[in-house]
This record gives C-alpha cells, sequence and structure tokens, in this order.
C-alpha cells in the first residue's frame, strides 16, 4: 500500500544505492526501473500464471532455435507438457529434471521424471492413455514438511518463552541491586532488553501473522509494520551481542587499565544502527517485492538485514579469537599447569560464544539436501530460540557477583526475620563455585574499582582478577 | 576505540549495498538479455539463418550454445542423452539460506501450511493420470511458423502483455 510519495522516496533511496556503487550501471538501471510500474498488489497466481506463460514461450523459442537434425535412432520429440520444456531425447532413457518453483508445494530440489519409451514416443500413462509426465514427487513430502514445521513452531515458542521468563528475572535482579550496576551491567541489561523484546516480537509474528492466513490475505499496514518491527529488533539483538563483543575486546585486549568507556557508542550502534538496514529492507521491499505483509523468505532481499548482521557475527568472531588469545597469553604467565590453562581458555570460550552469537557463525549455510536441511533447522532454531536462555543464565544466575549480592540479601533477610535455616547459605556457596572466571575477567571492578557502588567489598586489583581464576566470593 | 566503530560502520554499509547492488544488477541483466535473445531470434528468422553461428555466441546464454552447438558437432544421439539440469528452469534456491534467516523460513512455511485457501499450491488433478504431459506440439516442423509473421508484442513481463501473449500462445 505504499504511496506514490513513498515510491518516489524508495526509488531514489536505491537510485542513491545503486550511485553509491557503480554509475555505469547505476545510469543503465534509472532507465529500466522507470519504465516498470509499481507493482503495489502480489497476487500469487497471477504470479504463477506469468511464470508458466513465460517458461512456454522460451520453450517454444528454443523448440524454433534448436535445429532439426538426421536421427539414427528413435527419439522422444522436444516438447512442451504444460509445465516444463523437454528436449529431444533417445528411446528408453528416463528424461529427467528439478521441479519448477510455479506451486508453494513444489519442492525444487525434487525430480520430475519423463520416460521415453523404447518405440521413441513419450510414456502413455496407462490409466489415461495420455502423454504424462511423473510430477507427483514434486509434492510428496508435504505432510512431512508440515509436521517439521509444527515442531519448530512449539520448538520456538517454548524457547522464547522460556527465555522470557529467565530475562524478565535477570532484568529484575540487575534492576533491584544497584549495587550492581556498572558499565558491564548497563550493556547486559541492554542485551537481555534486546532479546526481551525480540522474543516478544516473534511470538506476536509467528503466532498471530505467520499462523493467520486470514490476517495475511487482508494484508494490512499493521502486519507489515510487525514486520518491519521484527526486523529492526531482530537486528538490535544481533548488534548488542557485537557491543558486548567490542566491549570485552576494549576492556581486555586494547586498554585494561582505560579509564570509563563512552557508553554512547554502545547505545548508537545498538539501537540506532539497526535502524539503517531495517528501513533499506522496508524501502526495497515496498518497491520491489511487495507480497502480502512481507512474509515471504523467498527474496534476496533478506540480504539487507542478515549482511549487516553476518558481519557483526563475523567482527565478535574476530574479538572471541583476540580475547581468548589474550587470556591464554596472560594465563600463562601464573599458572603452571598446562591442563587447567586450557580448560580456562576453553570455559571461557564456550561461555562466549552464546554471548556473542558465535554459534552463527559456526553454521553459517543451510545445506541443500532436505534431510540435512531439517536437521540443520532443528539445530538452529534450538541455538536462537534458546540463546536468551542460556545468556541469561550464565551472565546472571550464574555471575559470582549476582549470587554474592543474592545472597547478601538472603542472609540480611534471614537475620532480619531470625530465622533457624543455616545449610541453604552451603548449597548456595558451593553453587557459587560454578562460576566462572570469565565472568570475572569481563568484570567491572576492573574499572569500578575505586567507585562506591561496590558497597566498600574488598576486591582484588584489576589485573589481579584479570588473571585469578577462583572466584573471591567463595 | 572510534576508529574501530567507525571503520565496522562502513564495513556494515558496503555489505549492505554490495548485496543489493548484486540483486538488483541480476534481474537486469537477466531481462536485457532476454530482449536480446528475442531480437536476434526475431533477425534469424527474417533472414533464412544463413549465418547463424557468426554472433550467435555473443547474445545466447551458454546453454543454449550448448543445444545448438552440440547436436550439429556430433553424431547428434549419444550427447543428449540424460539430463538433471534444464536451462529452462534451472534449480537455484531462492531466497536467504543464512543461519540466522531460519526464523523468517520458518514463518514463510508456516504461512504456507496453513494457507487454508490452498492458494498456490498445485493443482492435484494435474498430477493426476490425466494431467500435465498431455498437450504434444512437440515438433517445429508441424508447427506453422506464426510467430514469424505475426507482429508480436515487446516482451516485457507486465500484466496486459502477458494476458496478450496467453492469447496469442492459445491462437498458436
Amino acid at each position: 500500500m505504499a504511496t506514490r510519495g513513498m515510491d518516489s522516496f524508495a526509488r531514489s533511496w536505491m537510485v542513491a544505492l545503486i550511485l553509491l556503487c557503480n554509475l555505469t550501471k547505476a545510469s543503465m538501471e534509472v532507465n529500466e526501473t522507470q519504465q516498470q510500474p509499481p507493482t503495489n498488489v502480489y497476487h500469487d497466481l497471477l504470479f504463477t500464471r506469468n511464470k508458466i506463460v513465460t517458461a512456454q514461450f522460451e520453450c517454444y523459442q528454443k523448440i524454433m532455435q534448436d535445429g532439426v537434425y538426421e536421427r539414427q535412432e528413435p527419439m522422444c520429440n522436444r516438447t512442451w507438457d504444460g509445465w516444463l520444456c523437454w528436449d529431444d531425447t533417445r528411446a528408453g532413457v528416463a528424461s529427467e529434471q528439478h521441479c519448477p518453483d510455479y506451486f508453494q508445494d513444489f519442492d525444487p530440489s525434487e525430480i520430475v521424471i519423463k520416460i521415453c519409451t523404447d518405440s521413441g514416443q513419450w510414456f502413455l500413462h496407462p490409466v489415461s492413455n495420455r502423454t504424462w509426465t511423473n510430477y507427483t514427487r514434486c509434492n510428496a513430502h508435504t505432510s512431512e514438511v508440515r509436521v517439521t514445521a509444527m515442531n519448530l513452531l512449539y520448538l520456538a515458542l517454548i524457547g522464547h518463552g522460556l527465555s522470557l521468563t529467565s530475562l524478565f528475572i535477570s532484568l529484575g535482579i540487575f534492576f533491584h541491586f544497584k549495587s550492581l550496576s556498572c558499565q558491564r551491567i548497563t550493556l547486559h541489561k541492554n542485551l537481555f532488553f534486546s532479546f526481551v523484546l525480540n522474543s516478544v516480537i516473534t511470538i506476536i509474528l509467528l503466532t498471530a501473522v505467520a499462523n493467520n492466513s486470514e490476517m495475511v490475505q487482508r494484508n494490512p499496514t499493521s502486519c507489515k509494520v510487525s514486520q518491519f518491527i521484527h526486523l529492526y529488533l531482530f537486528g538490535c539483538n544481533y548488534f548488542w551481542m557485537l557491543c558486548e563483543g567490542i566491549y570485552l575486546h576494549t576492556l581486555i585486549v586494547v586498554a585494561v587499565f582505560a579509564e570509563k568507556q563512552h557508553l554512547m557508542w554502545y547505545y548508537l550502534l545498538g539501537w540506532g544502527f539497526p535502524l539503517i538496514p531495517a528501513t533499506i529492507h522496508a524501502f526495497a521491499r515496498s518497491y520491489y517485492y511487495n507480497d502480502n505483509c512481507w512474509i515471504s523468505s523467498k527474496t534476496s532481499l533478506l540480504y539487507i538485514i542478515h549482511g549487516p548482521i553476518c558481519a557483526a557475527l563475523l567482527v565478535n568472531l574476530f574479538f572471541l579469537l583476540n580475547i581468548v588469545r589474550v587470556l591464554i597469553t596472560k594465563l600463562k604467565v601464573t599458572h603452571q599447569a598446562e591442563s587447567s590453562l586450557y580448560m580456562k581458555a576453553v570455559r571461557a570460550t564456550l561461555i562466549l560464544v552464546p554471548l556473542l552469537g558465535i554459534q552463527y557463525v559456526l553454521l553459517p549455510y543451510k545445506p541443500g539436501g532436505r534431510v540435512s536441511s531439517e536437521i540443520y533447522d532443528y539445530i538452529m532454531h534450538i541455538l536462537m530460540h534458546y540463546q536468551g536462555l542460556l545468556v541469561a543464565t550464565i551472565f546472571c544466575f550464574f555471575n559470582g557477583e549476582v549470587q554474592a549480592v543474592l545472597r547478601r540479601h538472603w542472609n540480611q533477610y534471614q537475620i532480619q526475620f531470625g530465622s533457624s535455616v543455616g545449610n541453604h547459605s552451603d548449597a548456595l556457596r558451593s553453587a557459587s563455585y560454578t562460576a566462572s572466571s570469565i565472568t570475572e575477567v569481563q568484570g567491572c571492578y576492573s574499572i569500578d574499582v575505586n567507585s562506591e557502588h561496590l558497597n566498600g567489598k574488598g576486591f582484588p586489583d584489576a589485573d589481579s582478577s584479570i588473571l585469578k581464576s577462583d572466584s573471591p566470593f567463595a | 576505540m572510534k576508529l574501530i566503530l567507525h571503520s565496522f560502520l562502513y564495513c556494515c554499509l558496503l555489505a549492505t549495498v554490495a548485496h543489493c547492488v548484486e540483486l538488483e544488477v541480476n534481474p537486469q541483466v537477466k531481462k536485457r538479455l532476454s530482449l536480446w535473445l528475442e531480437h536476434r531470434l526475431r533477425r534469424n528468422l527474417d533472414s533464412v539463418s544463413v549465418e547463424k553461428t557468426a554472433d550467435s555466441e555473443n547474445f545466447v546464454r551458454a546453454e543454449e550454445v550448448r543445444d545448438n552447438l552440440l547436436p550439429h558437432s556430433r553424431t547428434g544421439i549419444s550427447v543428449r542423452t540424460k539430463r538433471s539440469k534444464n536451462p529452462v528452469s534451472p534449480p537455484r534456491r531462492q531466497g536467504c539460506s543464512l543461519g540466522t534467516c531460519t526464523v523468517h523460513d520458518l514463518a514463510h512455511r508456516l504461512h504456507q501450511l496453513n494457507n487454508k485457501l490452498k492458494i498456490g499450491n498445485a493443482p492435484p488433478d494435474m498430477l493426476s493420470p490425466k494431467g500435465y504431459g498431455r498437450r504434444r506440439r512437440s515438433v517445429p516442423e508441424q508447427r506453422p511458423s506464426r510467430s514469424q509473421e505475426q507482429d508480436r508484442p515487446e516482451w516485457r513481463i507486465t500484466d496486459s502483455q502477458v494476458h496478450k501473449l496467453m492469447a496469442l500462445l492459445k491462437r498458436t
């Protein structure tokens, strides 16, 4: 439902983009784009028919263009069967092609078979006694696809529900206990908040839009707006992971003893920058691929969103490797035991992987086959929808500082009410050992050593806190 | 710190632009190619294909060149035995196949499955024994080459022209 003004704006946007890259190509393309009328309404049926007619036209062109040549043995003649074009085929050979993408339930990776019989005639179906091409494999797996999709939906909903619960608890802890607040926790809060917003909008999108065909058929503006917000928050999430990566990298590798970093840049990168790809995508989508509710994933325009995200993740991978390198070199200075050193490095890496979103870099591309892509889908969805839960668990519930603050308040509570429960603190104490060294390494006390937020607790020096492996709260 | 941030921002912008342009150029080039192809075809038909091989490589897609030349160069039988690839519909995967795109993919798939009106699904009768493959207009010499004498509409994929084209194709 783009207005005229929107269109011209989008056009100028795209032209500006193209100009940025290649001037010569741009001059060609401007002419082309201005000839095309804006396609505001996108009809599946018309689209399918266009595709079939185009294929038919091309097929007849080809049939006429290819010269006739003498044959030594019986051949089946080249033909257009109504959906696909078939070349001259030797007798007794089954010609194969990939399924066309005319229909939603057709799988383009499956195969269509047209048999040329020994007599040099195309296969006649015994039931109808007509020439027949076997298209049945194209949509044979529809029911399995349905089961997989529903499983993935439930997986996603459960994952986001658990993530939301844990993230809300974590955010409550971070906001309630003022003694925790420092730059690192501020970044965590923002990351958690972006996780929360992303989970909420993803749940809304999956249940209210994708699962609601009437809504998509009506194609209201609100669903496009929600799609835009979803893509923006999706980007925010990954860019806050990048912010965490930049912060940690700056803290550990670039300047250990630096003064407070300016958080303004982080806010700009985390909440501001994702607006750019989301906006470009929205304009490009409304101009070039304006399908109902922008629900289709079969357009390369999505790379406008996912290109920057991928770049962010790659930068994070570099940061992770660098951090681990520095960690190992620093640990080598103090520790003699090689095994414990590497154990710590591996643990630090494993803990940082979900925070920085490295898992997406390790499995970057969807494989082609049906089974392998299904497995990939399951793995990716588990990693994606449970990431909030994982991050909240590691960086809030397993965090030594958080546990210490909670324990202190619990003790105060106990003293206040004169409770006789004494064994619980032991249990908590042992649990705090699981607090990793890395949460301490990236701790804020390396910067906030002198700040009053720490409530006079005796923290070790900045460098020793980086190098120390045992929790000071133990 | 600032430098890192700035350089990163530029990198992101560059990546975005690169993706966009790659995307915009390809359809255009393709359309241009098909336009050329059509032009060339018309030219070929008008002049009775005397200088057929001269400049064909410049305008014709690689697949078509192969199809043109192979039958002539060899005996013509052993070459096109079994084809798993067809130039008309190459099996390419559209859309984003990055790991982070799985969410959009799931939404798209759910939308397709919940499409109760079955719009866009393959009509089942076309897959049945009475379905596709029944048309037999195969050999070029059997068909009257009408497309030569008619002034065909300029080949652009817009709605009205597609309708015209469909009518035209029905007449042939």
